[in-house]
């Protein structure tokens, strides 16, 4: 073997260490930012912090944490939103490429870092002794976009701390002196608590050498079972029941058309067969599909994509098809269609336990098809339930998802008489005629209109602090239209008046 | 001007985070809108309103009194609807009052009183509705806009709810004195408030009363009122929401604005001036009185003091055995004692003199300061130990009959137990409600307003953290000494519109008060009930109560104040009283220290780390030229080292004069006697007055006047009429023109900054108290001095270095042998040394701490780890694994070094039940295996000054010095061998930086090393270039020319470089002047 003997169960592992992976996922696809200095953050708006970055960057004195309005002040520096997307297919392929070494890939991956260990006992014949097969690895790595460093011990855990210590990208290696090789590492491989940490730094341990050489039943004293695990762990010696990485379950069909099919009926003939398929092999698992998405290649070779998800997962193949076939015809494909692919996403079969008390609910299917009715009129971004937003901007207001509310609310409000108002949305322009800084008349649909009482103006103002700083004033008015015919109408309104850009819109219309 | 408003309902940024001016900025936007009064009615309390009166008088606008009272009895104020998100906390409705009278006043205050003191601790409180009822007379109630009753009513009960409120408010305060509020800001559901509050006006037949609700003075202030909104409910601008401001509306308007926006209410602007013209009520007409001081039947008090001052002169002078001074000194206190029964205050020194009795009695160390010690009838209360008769003081600086106002007298007390006991005892003789702290206001500056406001604009804790610790704290400050500057080099950059607006408001924040604090000492003490006068609320420290205003609101408004100082010399005097008798077998008696030229020598040589006054780096640098050899050197020592006599130019023809290099002259000749002294030089204020007196035949009182006029930089007038009459009595006495101006020259810069020479000879005889306590008994001082941290210029770890190589031996902390503060050990050989408290172990309880030693006491020394920790069960894993860290557990048996013992703690802080204990033997340890490597210097170092702050081992210094030396780098003793002129290289820790105000941007820096302390100048452009090694290394190499004048050195620096190392960046944490608190020991020698 080359002078790599594995170990006596006859255990070799390589250790494949990615880190920063954010960033690496993110300059992978663009190669063209390498040499500049980036950061990645996640988070929602305005509270993001920086969660990855690359070389330049860290030498720029950049820190994981900080925030949006920090990084501010930092010149120079590419700020791209963290996307996980990029890592997950950054990350499989990754995984790929471990597991065109070995059938047998462990995933141990991070939020931060992309780290597995392949088991490689064995495969000397195939891919030559250890270290050519560390180099092809790492160089397969390389043409992906990450760059990587690797590790090969005889221990699981061994390999782990090797390649996370090391700072050349592929750890020095002694098979079967993994205690040697381990010894010179310092703690912060082995993902310490900070408590037992700063022991250890009071104890002068700082390296794994130092940790493997305290006494045993002593250790377990002080620091109970975690301290015999470090121990174990710090002289390469703790078991590890491999747990090898499968590819996920993946229900997808794909059919290629004879001839491209405009017509949606045809089409949703051949969606209907694919979707038994899926279906067929999702209950086959004890799971329903929780998503669909329909893949169209279209004629000219574009795809047109649409993904459909009910709120629960379901296997009724009537309602898929009822559903899809909203979803295409709200959103139908520009040209023929050439080819489809569907692929569904499993779920959890849906069970609901009702209350007998309980309100009386719409069948969530049924909800889900009327929503989607809802969502091919309306737009998918105009349906939710509105809720208001903290801040006196008005008519603020975001979309959250439909909920089944978990209580009754439990204040009634006694409402005496209030006026009516028609609410315009979107505003419509007005043009207004001044009169001591009130207005006198105003055109509003084509008609003009005289003000005959004029109630304001009411001032809000706000996000002084931010670029986007907004100031309006309102009116109530009672205008009264002369129209050419002699005809007299009334109308009860409100005008807003933008202050930064001056201009007047009519917002409101009373009963 | 036909329109006229005068606004009735506004609040300043003494309404803590809820207004965004000062009330003085709210009279210039007053004066500006030509408003001939306005009413000022601060949250829960009147703080704003002595400043809010004084700058109105100035101005000539009428400033009425009142206050927005917390009324839990009308229930929440307005919040909005439930439906709408929103973050608004429960809040009582407030009630707007206004005082009528001084009754009203006095109600005021009492109410406020009643419900603040009603909590155990600090806190707003609320009034009740029998509160309200019993303090109503002689107020004006109005109905508040968003914040009162009223409002709140109306949109939770409607009209019905809002009219009951009204009947409510008639019941108690009357039909008169209810007004109708009603406040317009644009805001549309305002309105709907404003229309029902009409109605039940005009139902009830009451008035209705136009205001704005003021919370700042310009609309543009608006920015800050939402920047301290946010800052109130700690939380950033872009999650307050709904907390914040609908508009900018809040500010103070015009009539013209007003007339206009409340044109359909008829009345209700005119109605202002109305209410205006009822308000009669003014600060100037406190009712304050002094309490007079209880004296037995048959006796005045002026009699009393006659008879206790007699006792006093005789008890003084008497042992002086100088018959010619003991009958000056009884014609100086008649002179004072006259004057004293002419100005009615016979009863305030009686006070003063109770106080100092009540010290006396309970073993209390007491002295005055100040002026007060120009007087021969303090010094016989003992109120002051300087003899003002022997030393030739000035009375007339103290007290003159027509300065009408009160005495002040400083008492310096040694600071925390004791000087709580005084004060309580003040407490407990005047009652809760006759005695209060004066305030101590909190502002924003530099520092607390970049921080705060940073966060509430969103920034996170790590830049804002890099930007305070760069936000200058000079007490000098240069050109780029800005806030924009700081922010540069904090790394911001300025054109981000955030950044800018960050910087911009920081600005706009400087100085409006945080919060009130207490002051450190002045006590306000009043005849009845001070609650009549002020009101007063409970301080945050227990048992304490202070009054809403600070010592110059008192001062401006005729209240009278003691203040009990602490000094912690004096606590040291105080421990030195009792250490040296107990280890040195010899009594010392304070007043009778003798003149003793070891001592002199010390001070000559600048020895002076941890003496009183004497130790600053400016005073180390001017002892050898001023070579005191006396005690009145020691006066003008104390005296000459501060911005007045350097701005004024006095100290370098003094220090030249002193050492002979230029003669001795005389303005004129008649002006020997007054100047004799100071070498001709006038330093003190006393000898102003005198010259006043003796070239222009000016009375005593005059001339203090004229010092006074000179003082205040507004009064021109007053100086150009006394200016006259000094010309003229100058002339009279034949003085020619040329003296008369340089006379004039000298009164005119000096007296801007003079030092008092009591005052001085107060101070000079504690600074002399500590030279000589130190030099004869280093071990009890040294002990003393740690004991009382944090005090002084220094840091202990600078007094334990200083005190070692002064030859005292300092012990580590032992938990076989150290108390919880640091002691005084005997030596074999007969030496005492020091041992180290387990005070000095930073985040050691004292509870357990105390238990140790009580332990140990009982039942003798530990045996071991485990031993320690089953016998003080007190102590937590985290004190043991301190104490194991520094070394205090070395002593133990099987210990051999820290790491040992880190080891055995960790076992011991985890102990089996009870029962196994005991019995298991395959529990046990081999008590061999101990396996961790000893600590290295390093190592040890950093542990030194983590837990200790400090090490009573070798200086960092010493471990470098080696190397240093092979780079000729000089150590501090080396450098006094060196020629002036010489180019040098030397290094060592940071222990001061300085940038005087007097010294036009130029920084001084003291370092310390294993041998002793080096200075080095810093010139204002090497600091532009090296910023942030001057601001942040702890550990510097520099190089430069060497100066030596007369013994003194600096180095002036031409290059400066940190020296980096991981135990150095340990020591001296925070090396600027000052001190950190609880930094103790570690040890060396024994790992």
């Amino acid at each position: 073997m080359s002078g790599y003997p594995i170990d006596d169960a006859g255990d070799l592992y390589a250790c494949l260490y990615a880190k920063e992976f954010p960033a690496q996922s993110a300059l992978r696809l663009r190669p063209e930012l390498r040499e500049r200095a980036v950061i990645i953050l996640e988070g929602d708006p305005p509270l993001e912090t920086a969660c990855s970055f690359n070389a330049k960057a860290r030498h720029l004195g950049v820190a994981r944490g900080m925030t949006r309005v920090e990084l501010d002040t930092f010149s120079s520096l590419i700020v791209l939103p963290r996307s996980r997307m990029e890592e997950l297919s950054a990350h499989a392929a990754m995984l790929e490429c471990a597991c065109g070494f070995s059938p047998r890939v462990e995933d141990c991956s991070n939020g931060d870092a992309f780290l597995c260990v392949i088991d490689i006992a064995g495969t000397e014949k195939l891919f030559g002794p250890p270290p050519v097969l560390v180099r092809e690895l790492l160089h397969r790595a390389q043409i992906l976009g990450v760059s990587a460093s690797a590790a090969i011990a005889g221990n699981f855990h061994a390999a782990i701390c090797l390649a996370r210590g090391s700072t050349a990208r592929i750890a020095p290696m002694a098979p079967g002196k993994e205690d040697e090789a381990l010894a010179p590492l310092p703690l912060k491989v082995l993902d310490i608590s900070s408590e037992h940490t700063e022991t250890f730094a009071l104890w002068g341990i700082r390296t794994l050498g130092a940790l493997a050489a305290l006494p045993e039943k002593e250790l377990i004293g002080r620091l109970g079972q975690e301290g015999r695990r470090l121990r174990q762990l710090a002289r390469g010696e703790l078991p590890h029941h491999f747990v090898p990485y499968e590819a996920a379950f993946a229900l997808e069909e794909r059919m290629e058309l004879d001839s491209p099919v405009e017509q949606l009926e045809s089409l949703l003939f051949v969606l209907g067969v694919m979707l038994e398929q899926l279906i067929l092999r999702a209950a086959a698992r004890v799971l329903a599909l929780a998503s669909v998405t329909t893949a169209l290649t279209l004629e000219g070779g574009s795809v047109h994509l649409r993904t459909v998800r009910p709120a629960l997962p379901t296997n009724e193949r009537q309602l898929w098809i009822k559903l899809l076939h909203l979803d295409l015809e709200a959103h139908p494909p520009q040209a023929a269609v050439v080819a489809l692919t569907l692929t569904a996403e499993p779920g959890n079969t849906s069970k609901v336990q009702l209350g007998l008390f309980s309100p009386q609910l719409p069948e969530p299917m049924r909800l889900d098809v009327t929503l989607a009715r809802i969502r091919a009129i309306v737009g998918d971004e105009y349906v939710g339930s509105p809720v208001l937003r903290d801040t006196r901007k008005p008519d603020s207001f975001k979309l959250e998802p439909f909920q089944v509310p978990s209580t009754r609310s439990s204040t009634l409000r006694t409402v005496g008489p209030l006026a009516a108002m028609r609410q315009l949305r979107p505003p419509e322009r007005v043009s207004v005629a001044l009169r001591y800084r009130q207005p006198a008349s105003f055109v509003f649909r084509d008609c003009r209109y005289e003000v005959e009482h004029a109630y304001g103006p009411w001032l809000a103002e706000g996000d002084w602090w931010q670029r986007e700083s907004w100031a309006v004033e309102q009116w109530d008015l009672i205008a009264r239209s002369g129209a050419p015919s002699g005809d007299c109408t009334m109308l009860c309104c409100c005008l807003v008046r933008d202050l930064k850009d001056a201009s007047w819109k009519m917002v409101m219309l009373y009963d | 001007m036909t329109e006229r408003y005068i606004e009735l309902h506004s609040t300043s940024a003494f309404s803590f985070l809820e207004g965004a001016s000062q009330p003085e900025g709210l009279i210039e936007r007053a004066v500006e809108l030509e408003m001939p009064a306005m009413a000022l009615l601060d949250r829960n309390g009147v703080y704003g309103s002595a400043r809010f009166h004084t700058s109105a008088k100035r101005n000539g606008v009428h400033a009425h009194v009142g206050a927005e009272i917390a009324a839990s009895c009308f229930g929440n104020r307005l919040m909005p609807p439930a439906w709408l998100p929103h973050q608004h906390p429960l809040e009582p409705a407030r009630l707007p009052l206004l005082c009528e009278s001084r009754v009203g006043y006095q109600n005021l205050c009492q109410l406020i009183t009643r419900f603040k003191m009603r909590e155990k601790v600090k806190c707003e409180g609320a009034a009740t509705f029998d509160d309200l009822q019993k303090y109503s007379a002689g107020l004006v109630c109005l109905t508040g806009g968003d914040e009162g009753p009223l409002s709140a009513a109306l949109v939770s009960g409607g009209e019905e709810a809002g009219r009951e409120v009204v009947e409510r408010l008639v019941r108690i305060y009357g039909r008169d004195s209810v007004y109708v509020e009603v406040q317009r800001h644009r805001e549309r559901e305002e309105e709907w408030s404003n229309q029902a509050a009409i109605r039940i006006a005009q139902s009830l037949k009451l008035p209705v009363l136009a205001t704005n609700g003021v919370r700042c003075a310009t609309a543009y202030d608006r920015e800050v009122l939402d920047v301290f909104t946010a800052i109130r409910h700690h939380i950033d601008l872009d999650h307050a929401g709904r907390l914040l401001a609908l508009n900018n509306r809040r500010h103070l308007r015009s009539a013209r604005e007003m007339m206009a926006l409340f044109r359909d209410v008829p009345g209700a602007v005119e109605q202002t001036l109305e209410l205006s013209a009822r308000l009669r009520f003014q600060l100037d007409d406190l009712g304050y009185e002094f309490p007079r001081y209880p004296v037995p039947d048959g006796e005045a008090m002026d009699s009393f003091l006659r008879k206790r001052v007699a006792e006093g002169v005789m008890r003084r002078y008497g042992p002086k055995n100088d018959p010619a001074l003991l009958q000056r000194a009884k014609k100086q206190v008649d002179h004072e004692l006259d004057l004293i029964a002419r100005l009615g205050f016979a009863g305030y020194f009686l006070i003063v003199w109770d106080i100092v009795c009540f010290c006396k009695k309970n073993d209390i160390l007491i002295q005055g300061r100040g002026s007060a010690a120009n007087s021969a009838v303090c010094y016989a209360l003992e109120i002051t130990a300087i003899d003002p008769v022997g030393m030739e003081l000035l009375f007339e600086r103290f007290l003159s009959e027509s300065r009408g106002e009160w005495p002040d007298i400083d008492l310096d007390l040694p600071s925390e137990d004791k000087r709580e006991q005084a004060i309580q005892y003040v407490y407990q003789r005047y009652g809760e409600l006759g005695a209060a702290m004066t305030a101590n206001v909190i502002s924003y500056r530099g520092k607390s307003a970049a921080r705060e406001v940073g966060k509430a604009l969103g920034f996170d804790q790590k830049s804002l953290g890099r930007l305070s610790s760069l936000v200058s704290q000079w007490e000098w400050r240069g050109k780029t000494d800005t806030m924009a500057h700081s922010f540069q080099n904090a790394g911001f950059d300025l054109k981000h519109p955030r950044i800018a607006k960050y910087l911009e408001l920081c600005m706009r924040v400087q100085d409006l008060p945080r919060h009130l604090g207490q002051h450190s000492g002045g006590m306000v003490i009043c005849q009845g009930q001070l609650d009549c006068v002020v009101p007063l609320e409970r301080a945050s420290m227990p048992g304490r109560t202070v009054v809403q205003w600070d010592k110059e609101d008192c001062a401006d408004l005729g209240i009278i104040k003691v203040d009990l100082l602490g000094l912690g010399m004096m606590a040291v005097l105080k421990d030195c009283l009792e250490l040296i008798p107990r280890h040195y077998g010899e009594s010392i008696d304070l007043a009778q220290l003798p003149e003793d030229e070891e001592v002199y020598k010390a001070l000559q040589l600048a020895d002076t780390v941890g003496m009183f006054q004497v130790e600053s780096r400016a005073q180390m640098a001017s002892l050898p030229r001023n070579h005191p050899t006396r005690f009145y050197d020691l006066v003008v020592q104390v005296a000459i080292i501060r911005p007045g006599p350097i701005v004024g130019k006095m100290m370098h023809p003094y220090m030249r004069r002193r050492q002979k290099k230029e003669p001795v002259t005389y303005p004129h000749p008649s002006l020997e006697p007054v100047l004799k002294r100071t070498l001709g030089v006038p330093l003190f204020q006393e000898q102003l007055l005198r010259i006043a007196m003796t070239v222009a035949n000016f009375s005593g009182a005059e001339a203090e006047e004229l010092r006074r006029a000179v003082g205040m930089r507004r009064s021109w007038e007053r100086m150009k009429n006394l200016e006259g009459k000094l010309r003229t009595g100058m002339t009279a006495n034949g003085i020619d023109l040329a003296t008369q101006e340089n006379i004039i020259q000298n009164i005119s810069s000096f007296a801007l900054y003079g030092f008092p020479e009591s005052h001085a000879a107060s101070f000079a005889l504690i600074a002399y108290a500590s030279a000589y306590l130190k030099v004869k008994y280093l071990a009890a001082f040294t002990c003393a001095i740690l004991n009382n941290q944090p005090m002084g210029f220094y840091m202990p770890a600078v007094l334990v270095k200083d005190a070692q190589r002064h030859g005292l031996r300092v012990r580590p902390i032992d938990i076989q042998v150290s108390d919880w503060a640091c002691t005084i050990e005997h030596e074999a050989d007969g030496s005492l040394s020091l041992r180290m408290g387990l005070g000095y172990a930073k985040g050691l309880r004292r509870q357990p701490a105390e238990a140790v030693v009580a332990d140990r006491w009982q039942d003798g020394p530990f045996r071991s780890a485990e031993d320690l920790a089953l016998r003080v069960p007190l102590l937590n894993r985290k004190e043991l694994t301190l104490l194991a860290r520094i070394g205090a557990l070395n002593n133990l048996d099987g210990i051999a070094h820290r790491r040992d013992a880190l080891w055995q703690v960790e076992r011991a802080g985890k102990l089996e039940g009870p029962l196994l204990r005991q019995s298991c033997d395959w529990l046990q340890e081999d008590s061999d295996a101990l396996p961790l490597a000893q600590m290295n210097t390093e190592e040890r170092l950093i542990a030194d000054y983590a837990g200790t702050g400090l090490t009573v081992g070798k200086h960092p210094m010493h471990y470098r010095r080696q190397g240093l030396q092979s780079r000729n780098v000089l150590s501090a003793v080396e450098l006094h061998r060196c020629r002036d002129g010489q180019y040098v290289k030397t290094a060592g820790c940071v222990i001061a930086r300085q940038r005087p105000g007097t010294a036009k941007g130029f920084i001084f820096i003291s370092m310390e090393d294993e041998t002793g302390i080096a200075n080095v100048i810093v010139t204002p452009d090497l600091y532009e270039r090296e910023r942030l090694t001057v601001v942040r290394s702890k550990f510097l190499s520099v190089e430069g020319i060497l100066q030596n004048q007369d013994g003194v050195i600096h180095i002036k620096a031409t290059r400066l470089t940190a020296l980096e190392s991981d135990a150095m960046e340990m020591y001296a944490c925070n090396p600027t002047v000052g001190n950190v608190r609880n930094t103790g020991p570690g040890m060396l020698n024994s790992a």
